[in-house]
């Protein structure tokens, strides 16, 4: 008879004990792919924003101590126009680039009219960032913070004079919940009569803001400029200091052609440690001093990295419980298995069956079980991460503002390791136990009692 | 030969101690006092005061220069940008505690803080008149040398936090009452920038003369290397209408 054919019969004989483990590894590994899942798709939710919305890029490109001191000296650490030009040529011809764009990050106070608060402002390109909104992933993962939360975009609003986009919490700071499109003709009041009641409406009146700050010059400097969008930011730490503007209305208030840095955008993320090496070596064979950093170095993103670092902690912890769980289960039922089986053995053994046959046929019933079990998992998990995601279930992340869905994203990757993890374990502990009970006499497996 | 001590001779010897004690005692002024004599050297003058101040400042492989007008009467002050021409017309008006910053071209006026640096590393606080009688607590801490004069030492700790400094290391000459030398710390106590002064101007009054500042040499502590300083040109006492302080005039 066909070992396989007898395997199966043999899986017959004591059922009750095999649908429990069969449950065993089907929730084991359903857990696994779902908590997997669940860690894939924060990770894609952390990358799309440290990259894209926050605008860090995969690689991020300094000039030298840019990172640590271009908000203390700007003048210093900047990217010139020839550095910033030789920066995007070097991108450009690097196959594995989708497309780079140039950056400045400053700080200073926003005003009202009659209060101010600090600030830490972002200029973009309008064209690159369009890109960045429409990008898949993150249409995809982080579409609740791509679109403003009023307004417009401000790749959108190009003909806005001083275009600036406001987080939500520094508009609440200024007192100002309205934006261009809903205040278009209202006059501005020159100087609101602050400290009295009237003041408060006044100042939420328009849409307009004062922007001061220190020059790269080391200048005294302020713009206006006329709020477009009110946005969330990705970090409940930066809702109430954000400011998105262009790049130009940027070095117009501070004065300087420079940038803080150029931010590359990969094909591939998983190429980004390739291309920063890649880049900085390039870049610096040719005389530019820089720094060129991937998004997984914790120096560009503390945030993205620490977060990851603590998931991937709690993925090992609690892969390895249920892993032990699971195999334990497995262990207990073949024990029990091979010695109530002991006579069969050395029937087999006496009717000429070699040892390692014997062990095989166990290890056939063990890998079927655990087939079946990887299979009803598999279609559990499919079952359960389609029930939660039509369910929209909402929750806060830590130092995320406001609520995202909680989606389970099992991935076939995830699928796949879980599996290759599980079936050899399983299959391991199934010949581990067979082997050392065929290694007896057959006289002795002939005449042993059950265990 | 030997000198007896008898009991006379102690108790006076005790009584002239005492009396020598007490006169030191008398001879060391009140914190405050001294505090508003080198406020008066620095434009804290009640009537109004104009005066110009070059701020020039040196660091990152560059100097820079900026020229402005002050005029001052109290607590108030109204310092107009001369130079350079791109900067020409900016107003910093400050109206007692509240700084407005005025831009030509600007919808509103900002405003800002004392602390925010305005060119190199001068704040705002350090181009117009002082009031360091009103904005810190003052406190005598010892007696030192510095540039050849005996000077009292004193600890500023601010009374309020819309002041340009947290606490300041001030030194005052004991002739004159003329703030010498300044350490600017942070709340953790660390010193962020130093300041020497000079007084090379004199301010003409109807009651007299008196010493006014022409200089202030800021350093930076932090090892960024940068120097700052202010050139105060000669000044002259004149009466400012209070409403030349007035936000709405100026941004009218």
């Amino acid at each position: 008879m066909n070992a396989w054919r007898l395997a199966v019969r043999n899986l017959r004989r004591n059922r009750r004990r095999n649908a429990a483990t069969l449950l065993a590894i089907t929730l084991g590994y359903a857990g696994l792919v779902l908590f997997g899942g669940y860690i894939a798709r924060i990770e894609l939710f952390l990358r799309t924003n440290t990259v894209y919305l926050q605008h860090g890029g995969h690689v991020s490109v300094y000039a030298e101590g840019g990172l640590e001191g271009a908000l203390a000296r700007p003048a210093r650490h900047s990217l010139d126009p020839a550095a910033q030009q030789r920066v995007l040529e070097a991108a450009a011809a690097d196959p594995r680039v989708a497309f780079a764009a140039r950056y400045m990050r400053g700080m200073g106070l926003a005003g009202n009219g009659c209060r101010t608060v600090p600030f830490v402002a972002t200029g973009v390109e309008p064209e690159p960032f369009g890109r960045i909104l429409r990008h898949p992933d993150v249409q995809y993962v982080s579409a609740e913070f791509a679109r403003p939360v009023r307004g417009r975009p401000l790749p959108d609003a190009s003909e806005v004079e001083g275009a600036v986009g406001v987080a939500t919490g520094l508009a609440r700071l200024l007192n100002k919940p309205r934006v261009h499109d809903e205040v278009r003709g209202v006059p501005v009041t020159l100087l609101p009569d602050c400290g009295t009641p009237e003041a408060g409406e006044q100042i939420a009146a328009d849409a307009n803001i004062q922007l001061a700050a220190v020059t790269f010059g080391g200048a005294l400097s302020a713009i206006d400029g006329e709020i477009v969008n009110l946005f969330q930011t990705p970090s409940a730490e930066t809702q109430d200091q954000t400011i998105l503007t262009t790049l130009g209305t940027l070095q117009r208030l501070y004065e300087t052609d420079a940038v803080t840095y150029v931010g590359v955008f990969l094909h591939d993320p998983g190429r980004a440690a390739a291309v920063a090496g890649d880049l900085a070596e390039r870049l610096r064979a040719g005389g530019l001093r820089v720094d060129v950093y991937p998004f997984t170095d914790s120096r560009v993103s503390p945030h993205y990295v620490g977060a990851m670092g603590f998931l991937g902690s709690l993925l090992v912890f609690v892969g390895t419980l249920v892993t032990a769980v699971v195999i334990l289960g497995v262990l207990n039922s073949v024990t029990l298995t091979v010695y109530e089986r002991t006579r069969e053995i050395g029937t087999f053994r006496a009717l000429g069956w070699r040892r390692r046959q014997v062990a095989a046929l166990f290890l056939r019933e063990a890998v079927l079980l655990s087939l079946a079990g990887l299979v009803c998992g598999a279609l559990l998990t499919l079952v359960v991460a389609t029930a939660v995601n039509s369910a929209n279930i909402r929750f806060q992340p830590p130092g995320i503002p406001g609520d995202i869905q909680l989606v389970l994203w099992p991935l076939p990757g995830v699928y796949a390791t879980v599996a290759l993890l599980l079936l050899p374990l399983a299959s391991l502990v199934t010949w581990g136990v067979a082997r050392r009970r065929v290694r007896g006499r057959t006289a002795d497996l002939l005449t042993a009692t059950a265990a | 030969m030997t000198t007896r001590t008898t009991p006379i001779r102690l108790t006076l010897s005790t009584l002239l101690l005492l009396a020598a004690a007490s006169g030191a005692a008398q001879e060391r002024p009140a914190a405050d006092r001294l505090l508003k004599d080198a406020d008066r050297a620095r434009g804290g003058l009640a009537t109004g005061i104009t005066w110009t101040a070059t701020v020039n400042a040196t660091g990152d492989d560059a100097s820079t220069s900026r020229t402005f007008l002050v005029k001052a009467r109290g607590d108030d002050a109204l310092v107009e940008a001369l130079a350079p021409p791109r900067n020409k017309g900016e107003i910093l008006l400050f109206n007692d505690r509240t700084i407005w910053f005025v831009k030509p071209g600007l919808r509103r006026p900002v405003s800002i803080s004392a602390r925010q640096r305005l060119h190199g590393d001068a704040a705002n606080g350090d181009i117009a008149s002082t009031n360091y009688a009103r904005d810190y607590e003052g406190t005598i801490v010892g007696e030192e040398t510095v540039a050849g004069q005996p000077v009292w030492k004193l600890e500023l700790k601010a009374r309020g936090r819309n002041v340009t400094y947290d606490r300041i290391r001030y030194w005052i000459s004991k002739k004159g009452h003329l703030g010498v030398k300044a350490e600017f710390l942070t709340v953790g106590g660390d010193v962020f920038k130093t300041a020497t002064f000079e007084y090379g101007n004199r301010a003409r009054t109807p009651a007299g003369e008196f010493e006014f500042v022409s200089r202030m040499t800021i350093t930076d502590a932090t090892g960024a290397g940068t120097v700052t300083t202010i050139s105060f040109g000669p000044p002259r006492v004149e009466t400012h209408p209070p409403s030349m302080f007035n936000i709405n005039n100026v941004v009218r």
